[in-house]
C-alpha cells in the first residue's frame, strides 16, 4: 500500500511541475483515439437506418422490373442504361410490351409460392427532368394517391403525388437543389414538386457502382459507370403520358415474401426468365448493402485515414517520450540512489504515462462518441441517425487498450532501459549529456558537414547524434505525407469522374468522401503540428549543451535557432519524398477499383515543399525559443 | 610582462544582481578592473563570491544589470546578441572547468569548431586546429575521442580550441578544479607558456598554485574587489629556508 | 614558545601569570593541555630581564612570580608591533600564527584580516617563486622534487589561510 501511495506521490509532483510535456502526450493520444472511435462507431452505422426506413415505407422484400429493352440513346451523349440491366438483359427487341403481358407478369409473380403481398404493376417512363437551369436523367414511377400495399414512401416534406405534381426522392431533390413548391419540367412538361419521399426500394443519387465503391449491385462496366438517374413519382396518368416509342414505359412489382430473408433465393430463382417480359428481381438485402455503399466508403476513406491517424500519433508518443527521457534519467538516478528498486523506478515511469493513457482515453471516446452523428448521417435517403446503440462496450474496450498499448509501447524500452542504467551515469547525465545514451560519432556526416554553412553544420551534427529520433521524425513525416498524396490522389479522381457527371449536379457521394476526407486531412495535420512541435522540442532540450556551448563559442541565437530548424527539416524532406508512393500506394489499396492514380507533379512538388517549409517553420518557434535562454547557468551546471 | 600595453579588458561599476525586494542577490558588486594586453590576471575567492559570473560578464555570455564593460575597445553592456556572439567568436577564448567537449568530436574536430561555426573554410581550420594540438604537446593524439584522453589532456584540448580564433583574451573558469596534481602541473605549464607569448589571460580559480602564474592577483568575497597583489616583483624568501635547511628556531 | 607571544597577550592590559596561563589554554585548546606551565613564568622572568615588561607586586603578597601582575614597557610595545607586522615563515608554526591572530583581535592592536592577507600575500609570492623554480627543473631530478614539495606546502599553508580568513571574518574576540 505504502509502494502504491510513493508512486502516486512521485507521478502527481512530477505532473504538477511539468505540466507541458504531459498535456502534449495526452493532446497526441487524443487524436488518436477519438479518429479511433470515429471509425469503430461508423462500422455499425447503416444497417439499422435502412431497417428503419424500409419498417416505415413497408418496403418490398424483392423488387421486380419488367419490360426492359436494350441500351436507348438520348440526350447529349450520355448513356443511359434502364434500371434492370443485366448479364441476362433480353435482346434489344423492337417491339413494346403489351399491357396484357405486363398484366400476366404481375399476377405470375405475385401468386409465385412465397409471395404474401405485393402491388404494382406501376410505370415507370424515363424522362429528362430540367430544374433551376440543371438537366438530370429521372425515372418517374407512376403511382395513385393512395397508399400501395407494398413500398409506399414516406413523404418527408410535402405531399403525395397529385395531377401535376412530382414527388422526388430526397438526395435526388438535394442534388437538384429544389425544393417543395419549385418548378420542373418534365420532358419539356411543368410539373410542382409537391413533395419530397424517402424508399427503401431504391438507391440514393446518384447510385450504384460509382467509383470508388464495393460491389456492385448491377454489373455495369467501367470504372466510372455511374447511374446519375434519379427517381421521382408521379400519377400513373402522367407517368403514361410520358412514354414515348424512343423511351417506353416499364414497370415495377413490390412482393413481400413469407420469409424476408429467403429473398435472395426467390430472386435468383424467379428472375432471369429468358421470355420477352422477363423481369429482374432485386433482393431487398442487395439494396440495403448498396445504399450502404455510401458510409462503406466513407469507412474505406475513414480507415486507413484512422490508421495513419493512430501511427502518426505513436510517432509522436515516441518522440516525446524520448525527449522526456532527459528529465527522467536524472529522477531515475535519483530514485536509485535513495534506495528505490529498479522496477520501482520503472513502475514510476509507466505509471506516469498510462495514467495519463487513459486520461486521453476517455477524451478521445468523449470526441468521437460527439463527433460521429456529425459525421456519419447515412445518407439523406434513410431515416434514421446512428446513435448511442453504435457506441458499444467492445468499442470502449477497444479505444481503451489501444491508448493503453501506444503509451506503453513507447515508453517501455526507454522505461528499462532508464531503470538500467547505473545510479552514477544517471546522476551524472544531467543537461551534459541530456539523455541515457551518449550521443553516436558520424565520422562521415561530421566531416560533411564542417563543409557546410553554419546552420546546415549545425542541423546535421544534431542529426547525427541521435539517428533513431532523425528516423522517427523522417517517419512520422512521412506517415503525414501519405496522407496528404493519398487525398491528392483523390482529389485527381474526382476531377477525373466529374468530366462523367456532364450535368452540373452534385455527386453528393463526391461530396461526402470530400467531407470525410477533408476531415482526416485537419486531423492529420493537426497531429503533424503536435508532431513537429513535439520533436523539435525534444531537439531542443536534447542539443541544451551543444546549443550553449555553440553560442559561448560565438554562434549567434539567430544561427542556433536556424541550426535547430535544420535539424528538423533534413529528416524531413525524405520522409515527405517517401510519402509520395506510400501515398499512391494507400489510394490504390483503399479504393481498388481506380487503379494506381498520380497526382499531378505539380501538386506532389508544392505538398512536399509545403511539408517541408511547414515543418521548419513549426521547429522555428521553439528553436527561437532555446537559442535565447541563457548560457551561462547551462554552461556552470557542473559547478556546484 | 609587460604592463604598458593598451587596456584589453575595461570594467566600470559592474554589477549583477538576481532577484528583487528581499530575495536580492548581488553577485558581482561594483568591480573596477583593468586588464592590460599580455597582463595574466587571477581572481581568487571563495565557492559563491561570484567569480564565475563575473568571468560569464566578461566574456559576453551574461548581461550586466549596470556598469560598463569594454573588451578589445568596444563596449559590451551595450550590445546586442548578435554583435556580443560575434565579438566572442573572435576576441574571446573561453576554458571552462567542466572541458566541455563535444563527446562525438576527436580532439582536432573539438579544436576546429569555433573555427568552423565563425565560417572559416574546413581546410583551413582543420589546419590551425592540428598546429594549436601541436602547440599544447597533443599532436599524437589529434583523432582520440575525449573519454579516451586524461582529465589533463582535455583540458589541454580546450585550451588549444580557445586559442584557434587567436582571441585577444582567454577567460578560464577554474580550469583545474576537475584535475588532479598531475594534470595541474600540465595546465600551469601551458599558462606559463602562453603568459610568455604575450597572451592576455583572466583566470578565475582557488587553486593557489594556478593564482602563483599571475601578474595580478585579485580577491574577491560576496561579489567585491575587496584586495589586489602584484606578484611579480617582490622577495621570494629563502627557499632553503623554506625547507628548513637552517635548522629551527 | 615565542616571546614574543607573551608580550602580544599582555598587550590588551596587565595581568598575572595565571591569568595569562589561563588565557593561553583557552586560545590552544586541547593542544595547551601538553604546554608546560612554568615555562610562562620563565619566559615572564626572562622578558622582564630584557626590560620589555614590568612587574607590580599585588598588594599585600609575598614576593613570588605567579602573583605579580605584568605590563608591557614602551620597548616590549614596540616589540609587540613589530612582531605583527613580520611575515617571516621559517617554519610551519601553526599555533604561533594562530596566536598571533588571537592576541591582534584581543587588543585591538590590528585586524587579523589584514595580518591574514598580508601574510597570504607573501605565502603567494614564495609560491610563484618555488613554483617557477619546480617547473624550471627537467623531469625528475631530486632538486625537482624538493620544490615540489615546497611548493605543495605552500599550497596547503595557503589553503589553512584561508581558512584562517573565513574563520576571522564574522568572528569576535574570543578572549
Amino acid at each position: 500500500m505504502g509502494k502504491i501511495r510513493l508512486v502516486g506521490r512521485l507521478v502527481g509532483r512530477d505532473l504538477r511541475r511539468r505540466p507541458g510535456p504531459a498535456m502534449l502526450l495526452v493532446l497526441a493520444i487524443t487524436a488518436a483515439t477519438a479518429t479511433l472511435t470515429l471509425g469503430l462507431v461508423l462500422r455499425g452505422v447503416t444497417n439499422q437506418p435502412y431497417q428503419q426506413t424500409r419498417a416505415a415505407t413497408d418496403g418490398p422484400d424483392v423488387v421486380a422490373q419488367i419490360a426492359g429493352f436494350g441500351p436507348v440513346t438520348t440526350g447529349p451523349g450520355h448513356r443511359r442504361h434502364v434500371r434492370h440491366h443485366g448479364p441476362s438483359a433480353p435482346a434489344p427487341a423492337s417491339a413494346p410490351i403489351t399491357r396484357a403481358q405486363i398484366a400476366a407478369e404481375a399476377g405470375a409473380l405475385s401468386r409465385a409460392p412465397g409471395v404474401t403481398r405485393s402491388s404494382g404493376p406501376f410505370p415507370v417512363a424515363s424522362a429528362v427532368v430540367r430544374a433551376r437551369g440543371l438537366t438530370a436523367d429521372v425515372e418517374a414511377e407512376g403511382r395513385s394517391p393512395a397508399p400501395a400495399s407494398v413500398d409506399q414512401p414516406k413523404v418527408i416534406a410535402g405531399t403525395w403525388v397529385s395531377r401535376g405534381g412530382i414527388v422526388l426522392e430526397r438526395t435526388f431533390a438535394d442534388a437538384l437543389g429544389v425544393g417543395v413548391g419549385d418548378q420542373v419540367t418534365l420532358n419539356g412538361r411543368p410539373f410542382r414538386v409537391a413533395g419530397i419521399a424517402v424508399t427503401a426500394a431504391g438507391l440514393p443519387y446518384p447510385n450504384l457502382c460509382y467509383y470508388p465503391g464495393g460491389s456492385c449491385v448491377f454489373d455495369l462496366p467501367g470504372p466510372f459507370a455511374s447511374r446519375n438517374v434519379g427517381f421521382a413519382w408521379i400519377t400513373e396518368p402522367d407517368a403514361r403520358a410520358l412514354a414515348s416509342a424512343q423511351a417506353p414505359l416499364s414497370y415495377i412489382v413490390d412482393l413481400k415474401l413469407k420469409d424476408p430473408a429467403a429473398a435472395p433465393a426467390f430472386a435468383s430463382a424467379h428472375g432471369n426468365q429468358p421470355t420477352p417480359t422477363s423481369p429482374t428481381l432485386i433482393p431487398w438485402q442487395a439494396i440495403q448493402s448498396s445504399s450502404g455503399l455510401l458510409v462503406q466508403d466513407e469507412q474505406s476513406v475513414i480507415s486507413p485515414g484512422a490508421w495513419l491517424a493512430g501511427l502518426l500519433a505513436i510517432a509522436s508518443v515516441a518522440v516525446l517520450a524520448g525527449g522526456r527521457m532527459a528529465e527522467r534519467t536524472r529522477r531515475v538516478g535519483l530514485l536509485k540512489a535513495v534506495g528505490s528498486t529498479p522496477g520501482t523506478v520503472a513502475l514510476v515511469l509507466l505509471a506516469e504515462n498510462l495514467l495519463l493513457a487513459l486520461v486521453a482515453a476517455a477524451a478521445g471516446l468523449a470526441i468521437g462518441w460527439l463527433a460521429a452523428p456529425l459525421v456519419a448521417s447515412p445518407g439523406a435517403a434513410l431515416v434514421g441517425t446512428p446513435g448511442a446503440p453504435a457506441f458499444t462496450l467492445s468499442t470502449v474496450g477497444v479505444v481503451i487498450a489501444v491508448a493503453l498499448v501506444v503509451a506503453l509501447a513507447s515508453t517501455l524500452v526507454p522505461a528499462i532501459r532508464a531503470a538500467r542504467t547505473s545510479t552514477v551515469s544517471a546522476l551524472a547525465a544531467v543537461s551534459y549529456n541530456a539523455g541515457a545514451r551518449t550521443p553516436r560519432r558520424r565520422p562521415r556526416l561530421i566531416a560533411l558537414s564542417a563543409r557546410l554553412p553554419v546552420p546546415a553544420l549545425l542541423g546535421l551534427r544534431l542529426v547525427a547524434r541521435r539517428p533513431r529520433r532523425a528516423l522517427l521524425s523522417a517517419a512520422s513525416v512521412a506517415i503525414t505525407a501519405t496522407g496528404i498524396v493519398a487525398v491528392l490522389a483523390f482529389h485527381t479522381t474526382v476531377r477525373l469522374r466529374t468530366v462523367g457527371l456532364a450535368n452540373g449536379l452534385n455527386d453528393p457521394v463526391v461530396d461526402r468522401d470530400e467531407q470525410m476526407l477533408l476531415v482526416l486531412t485537419v486531423v492529420l495535420v493537426a497531429l503533424t503540428v503536435l508532431n513537429a512541435i513535439c520533436a523539435a522540442w525534444a531537439t531542443v532540450l536534447d542539443a541544451r549543451h551543444t546549443s550553449a556551448l555553440a553560442r559561448a563559442l560565438g554562434t549567434t541565437p539567430r544561427q542556433v535557432a536556424a541550426g535547430i530548424a535544420a535539424a528538423q527539416v533534413i529528416p524531413a524532406v525524405p520522409g515527405a519524398l517517401l510519402g509520395i508512393p506510400l501515398g499512391i500506394g494507400l489510394f490504390a489499396v483503399a479504393a481498388p477499383g481506380a487503379g494506381v492514380v498520380v497526382p499531378p507533379a505539380s501538386w506532389l512538388a508544392a505538398a512536399v515543399l509545403g511539408t517541408s517549409v511547414v515543418i521548419a517553420v513549426l521547429a522555428a518557434i521553439p528553436a527561437r525559443v532555446g537559442a535565447r535562454r541563457p548560457v551561462s547557468p547551462i554552461l556552470q551546471a557542473e559547478t556546484a | 610582462m609587460s604592463d604598458t600595453g593598451a587596456s584589453v579588458l575595461r570594467a566600470r561599476g559592474l554589477r549583477k544582481e538576481y532577484g528583487k525586494g528581499a530575495g536580492l542577490v548581488r553577485a558581482v558588486d561594483e568591480v573596477d578592473l583593468d586588464v592590460a594586453s599580455g597582463e595574466t590576471v587571477a581572481v581568487m575567492g571563495p565557492s559563491g563570491c561570484g567569480k564565475s559570473t563575473l568571468l560569464h560578464l566578461l566574456g559576453g555570455l551574461d548581461r550586466p544589470t549596470s556598469g560598463e564593460l569594454w573588451l578589445a575597445g568596444q563596449r559590451l553592456d551595450r550590445m546586442g546578441e548578435r554583435a556580443l556572439a560575434r565579438l566572442r567568436r573572435d576576441a574571446v577564448g573561453f576554458v571552462f572547468q567542466a572541458f566541455h567537449l563535444m563527446d562525438e568530436l576527436t580532439a582536432v574536430e573539438n579544436v576546429e569548431l569555433p573555427a568552423l561555426l565563425a565560417g572559416r573554410p574546413a581546410r583551413t581550420a582543420r589546419r590551425r586546429a592540428s598546429a594549436l594540438l601541436d602547440r599544447v604537446g597533443l599532436a599524437d593524439r589529434a583523432r582520440f575521442l575525449p573519454s579516451a584522453l586524461s582529465g589533463g589532456q582535455r583540458q589541454r584540448v580546450a585550451i588549444a580550441r580557445a586559442l584557434v580564433s587567436d582571441p585577444q583574451v582567454v577567460l578560464a573558469d577554474e580550469p583545474t578544479g576537475n584535475l588532479d596534481s598531475q594534470a595541474t602541473v600540465e595546465v600551469l605549464r601551458l599558462f606559463e607558456g602562453l603568459h610568455e607569448a604575450g597572451q592576455t589571460l583572466v583566470i578565475v580559480t582557488h587553486d593557489s598554485r594556478i593564482a602563483a602564474t599571475a601578474d595580478r592577483l585579485i580577491s574577491m568575497r560576496d561579489g567585491a574587489f575587496i584586495d589586489e597583489t602584484r606578484l611579480t616583483g617582490g622577495s621570494t624568501g629563502n627557499l632553503g629556508s623554506l625547507a628548513g635547511l637552517n635548522g629551527l628556531t | 614558545m615565542q616571546q614574543e607571544v607573551i608580550l602580544a597577550m599582555l598587550a590588551k592590559e596587565p595581568s598575572h601569570g595565571y591569568d595569562l596561563r589561563a588565557r593561553l589554554r583557552q586560545a590552544l585548546g586541547p593542544l595547551g593541555d601538553a604546554m608546560n606551565d612554568g615555562h610562562v613564568y620563565v619566559t615572564l622572568t626572562r622578558l622582564e630581564k630584557a626590560g620589555l615588561v614590568s612587574s607590580e607586586q599585588a598588594a599585600g603578597l609575598p614576593d613570588r612570580p605567579d602573583r605579580k601582575v605584568y605590563g608591557l614597557t614602551a620597548a616590549g610595545q614596540e616589540r609587540v608591533t613589530g612582531w605583527l607586522a613580520e611575515v617571516s615563515w621559517p617554519k610551519p608554526d601553526l599555533a604561533e600564527f594562530h596566536l598571533k591572530l588571537i592576541a591582534a583581535a584581543a587588543a585591538g592592536l590590528a585586524d587579523p584580516l589584514t595580518i591574514v592577507d598580508a601574510q597570504r600575500r607573501e605565502l603567494l609570492r614564495r609560491l610563484r617563486g618555488a613554483q617557477r623554480a619546480a617547473l624550471a627543473e627537467p623531469d625528475g631530478s631530486a632538486a625537482g622534487l624538493l620544490l615540489e614539495g615546497i611548493v605543495l606546502r605552500l599550497q596547503a599553508d595557503l589553503r589553512w589561510l584561508e581558512a584562517c580568513e573565513r574563520n576571522w571574518t564574522p568572528r569576535k574576540d574570543p578572549s
